[in-house]
């Protein structure tokens, strides 16, 4: 090893970058999410992100581990240390690394001038007798820089590596005791609780639970199918059951079938797989069906690119289905609010017997961080229903345009119907009883509207001008993007998107505005202008499938600030 | 027992087979009351065409679909609460043609669910096109030359679905329609009625079944039997095809748990939460 004197506590505040690089399946991702938890344990706020290709083998996959002694919201790509497997990783990133970063190759594919190369591959082949996992060098390569000792570092290769635990283990121990450089203290948070580091999807997934879900139906599809995976893992322990239907046609049929028998359900995909579920986003509509849709985007359009994150779906999102009828569409700005909006979209669901959107985007879905769960969390009354009576009506008409619930078995008929109906449920076409069941559909609109007035529906970061308008994940880039920006700004997040908050944005009319988006078009921008009366100086849009990077954005948001001064 | 009619008006054409479907459905279910199974727990769920009418006809309780999703809807309905008994109608065009991915699913995972399969070989309600099963030749509105795609055999079809009940009647046999039916709502797993039923506006075949649907004797123990009587055009042969054992679906995923009646508290599921969260 040549001589090499680390000093990474130079770098900006106390923030902290590991990027691990290499091929797919070489189990990136998994080392990644070792070392962040280490990081959240040692008292540091840390976001780990997983940037892949849609492949199962090669290519070039990286993973970031960016951390700080205050809340970090979103990765950086200026590794202080980089840990890459092969050639293509050196050329990718070794030429943006942070200064005075440390560097680890893998000494048997791939060459560098500078840092330390170790060969990876060999000694691997030598501990499994055949290639394994290489990845499990990069936990002992962090954790001997960030001076965990060789025996924790055996305890957490085998806590985290089940499968092959020894090998691993020993593999780890060999990488561990080759690297003699002086450990890292990284300064901590004071008195940072730590926590499972979850990622945006399995928040998801636990916030639909906190609020009664059973059942979970899906077709793979990614961003959304780790809330699939997850679930059906979690099955013993949650008892839902996540359920993989031959499509999504079936996914959602099935999931309507589910509610009508009085268990609580969720539906997950991204736009192709939500496209097929159209049909039965307006069933929800006219039967009146509780059901939370989870949209994950991608960009798109037709099958896009798998991998990446995009904001291309807030119309599609908006205008989900035929025909008239209300729904609730809303978006996470983060990782707690990815549990807490599941929550209350799941309860809203079943209060208004509507359809519920969550749309999110791969970047927050597949990104992971620590977070706490809400302390503040009310446990519903949750009555079951009462049984119904002999004039029980499925659709009668009320003030608040929601008709009580009951489920089979039952001595009444509970009919559901996909036709326009009678207040019996039974099929009409009659003009009378279509404007009076149209009538009552069309009053939960309102009753939409007040029961969404019980929650946050819009959020502000920061205080000064001008406004920087956003929704879902683009919010975790702009709080982290504004840490480097000399001025001052307010980020306003929209979170619920229909019913639009009109009443609040309307304490902004005439300010000036930035919008920042992942989008082509312009959407969110297009959207705004329909909607409020904010003075619109300039938008930033992103497209190619990337997260924004911190420092990029916020250069882009001070151009965009003294191009309108 | 509750009554079993509606006071919505029936709308099908005068002789339609579904008249036999309908009066043998409720002739099932009152027998089946009388035996304990009570009709309070059982639902229906039907399809759209001609065949899903009968979702008004019936007092019980249930969900009248989308197009060729009544078998799906079905299926989520019985995962949620196992304790009931779903009958899911539907029709030669809803799960043939635009649902024909469910009613294969449902019979692979030996569903426990009951399909009464109205097969008219034409789209009545639309007014007459040709169904997936219908013969070369038929000439209907969307295929005035004569259609020339080859019919799918139900019950082939479903056998290498992996059906583990299937049986085929004639609407007009109203005592074996309803033995069908009752057999195959008795039956524990995926069971499909065939009911063979004229379209007296588009493709009236009273006179063909008459003539040419002959019962069974057995159920054939063997399966390239079954296969080759359920083929059969000449007689068209009514009657059980198959009946086995197998664990149904529900049973494999949850055992006897039902997820309805047994749903977790919210107490409980913050209390699990909290631990999942604090592991770190």
């Amino acid at each position: 090893m040549s001589d090499f004197k680390p000093s990474p506590l130079q770098t900006e505040g106390h923030r902290y970058t590991i990027i691990i690089a290499g091929k797919a399946g070489e189990g990136i991702k998994k080392a990644a999410q070792v070392i962040a938890q280490i990081l959240d344990r040692h008292g540091r706020y840390v976001f780990q992100t997983d940037d892949y290709q849609s492949l199962i083998k090669g290519g070039h996959n990286f993973s970031v581990v960016s951390s700080d002694t205050e809340p970090i919201y979103n990765a950086y790509s200026d590794a202080d240390i980089l840990i890459s497997f092969d050639q293509k990783s050196l050329d990718q990133h070794a030429p943006s690394l942070a200064p005075d970063a440390l560097l680890f190759h893998n000494s048997d594919d791939g060459v560098s001038d500078i840092g330390y190369g170790l060969p990876l591959s060999t000694m691997m082949k030598h501990f499994f007798g055949k290639d394994g996992n290489i990845s499990v060098s990069a936990v002992a390569i962090a954790c001997a820089v960030l001076g965990i000792n060789a025996d924790e570092t055996l305890d957490i290769v085998r806590q985290n590596y089940r499968h092959n635990s020894e090998p691993n283990a020993q593999y780890a121990k060999a990488i561990h005791d080759l690297i003699k450089i002086p450990a890292i203290n990284l300064p901590t948070a004071h008195n940072k609780p730590s926590h499972t580091l979850l990622s945006g999807n399995q928040l998801i997934a636990l916030g639909a639970y906190s609020a009664g879900l059973d059942f979970y139906y899906s077709y793979p599809m990614t961003p959304a199918s780790s809330i699939l995976h997850y679930l059906a893992a979690m099955r013993d322990k949650l008892g839902v059951y996540a359920i993989h239907a031959e499509s999504e046609v079936a996914v959602i049929n099935m999931a309507v079938g589910t509610a009508f028998a009085g268990c609580r359900v969720a539906v997950g995909s991204s736009g192709g797989g939500m496209a097929l579920m159209q049909e039965g986003f307006s069933l929800c509509g006219m039967a009146e069906v509780p059901m939370l849709f989870i949209l994950s985007s991608r960009p798109g359009p037709a099958t896009g690119v798998s991998t990446y994150t995009a904001q291309e779906d807030l119309f599609f999102a908006l205008h989900q289905g035929h025909g008239e009828f209300p729904r609730i569409v809303a978006t996470p700005d983060g990782f707690e609010r990815a549990f807490i909006l599941a929550r209350e979209l799941m309860n809203l669901a079943w209060q208004t017997q509507s359809p519920c959107i969550l749309l999110t985007e791969k970047h927050l879905s597949e990104s992971s961080a620590g977070v706490e769960l809400p302390s503040d969390i009310k446990i519903n009354p949750d009555a079951p229903p009462e049984p119904p009576n002999d004039d029980y009506q499925r659709y009668c008409i009320t003030e608040s345009g929601v008709s009580p619930l009951a489920f089979p078995p039952a001595k009444h008929s509970i009919k559901w119907n996909s036709h326009e109906h009678l207040e019996s449920g039974l099929r009409t076409d009659r003009m009378d009883a279509m404007i009076a069941i149209k009538d009552k559909r069309e009053c939960k609109y309102l009753t939409i509207e007040q029961a969404v007035k019980n929650h946050q529906r819009i959020a502000v970061y920061g205080h000064g001008s001008p406004l920087v308008i956003c929704y879902g994940s683009t919010t975790l880039e702009l709080r982290e993007a504004i840490k480097h920006l000399d001025q001052k700004v307010s980020i306003i997040a929209l979170i619920y998107l229909e019913p639009f908050p009109a009443d609040l944005l309307a304490e902004y009319d005439g300010l000036n505005a930035i919008i920042v988006e992942h989008s082509t078009h312009g959407s969110l921008r297009l959207f705004l202008e329909e909607k409020t009366r904010l003075n619109i100086i300039g938008d930033i849009r992103k497209y190619d499938g990337r997260p924004f990077e911190p420092k990029d954005l916020a250069k882009r948001l001070q151009e965009v600030i003294n191009a309108s001064s | 027992m509750r009554r079993l009619d509606t006071p919505q008006v029936n709308t099908w054409c005068k002789g339609c087979g579904n008249f036999g479907i309908l009066a043998a459905f409720k002739n099932a279910v009152t027998r089946l009351d009388s035996e304990g199974m009570s009709a309070d727990g059982i639902v229906i769920t039907c399809g759209i065409g001609c065949h899903g009418k009968i979702f008004d006809y019936i007092n019980l309780s249930g969900f009248y679909g989308l197009h060729g999703r009544a078998v799906a809807l079905a299926q989520g309905i019985k995962l949620a609460n196992p304790a009931l008994r779903v009958v899911c109608f539907s029709g030669d065009g809803d799960s043939m043609g635009e649902g024909l991915e469910h009613i294969l699913f449902a019979a692979k995972r030996n569903m426990d669910i009951t399909i009464i399969l109205h097969n008219n070989g034409v789209y009545g309600l639309t007014t007459g096109q040709f169904s997936p099963v219908m013969a070369p030749g038929y000439k209907g509105l969307s295929t005035p030359f004569g259609s020339i795609e080859s019919p799918f055999a139900v019950q082939p079809l479903l056998m290498e679905a992996g059906a583990t009940f299937l049986a085929r009647t004639y609407s007009v046999k109203l005592d074996h329609v309803q033995e069908m039916i009752h057999r195959a709502i008795v039956h524990q797993g995926f069971a499909m009625v065939e009911v063979l039923q004229p379209c007296v506006s588009y493709n009236n075949t009273y006179t063909l079944y008459n003539e040419k649907t002959a019962l069974l004797s057995d159920i054939p123990t063997d399966e390239e039997t079954a296969r080759r009587l359920a083929k059969s055009a000449d007689p068209i042969h009514l009657g059980i095809f198959r009946q086995e054992d197998k664990p149904t679906y529900h049973e494999l995923l949850y055992g006897d748990h039902n997820p309805h009646l047994e749903r977790r508290s919210d107490h409980e599921r913050i209390a699990l939460l909290k631990s999942i969260f604090d592991q770190g």
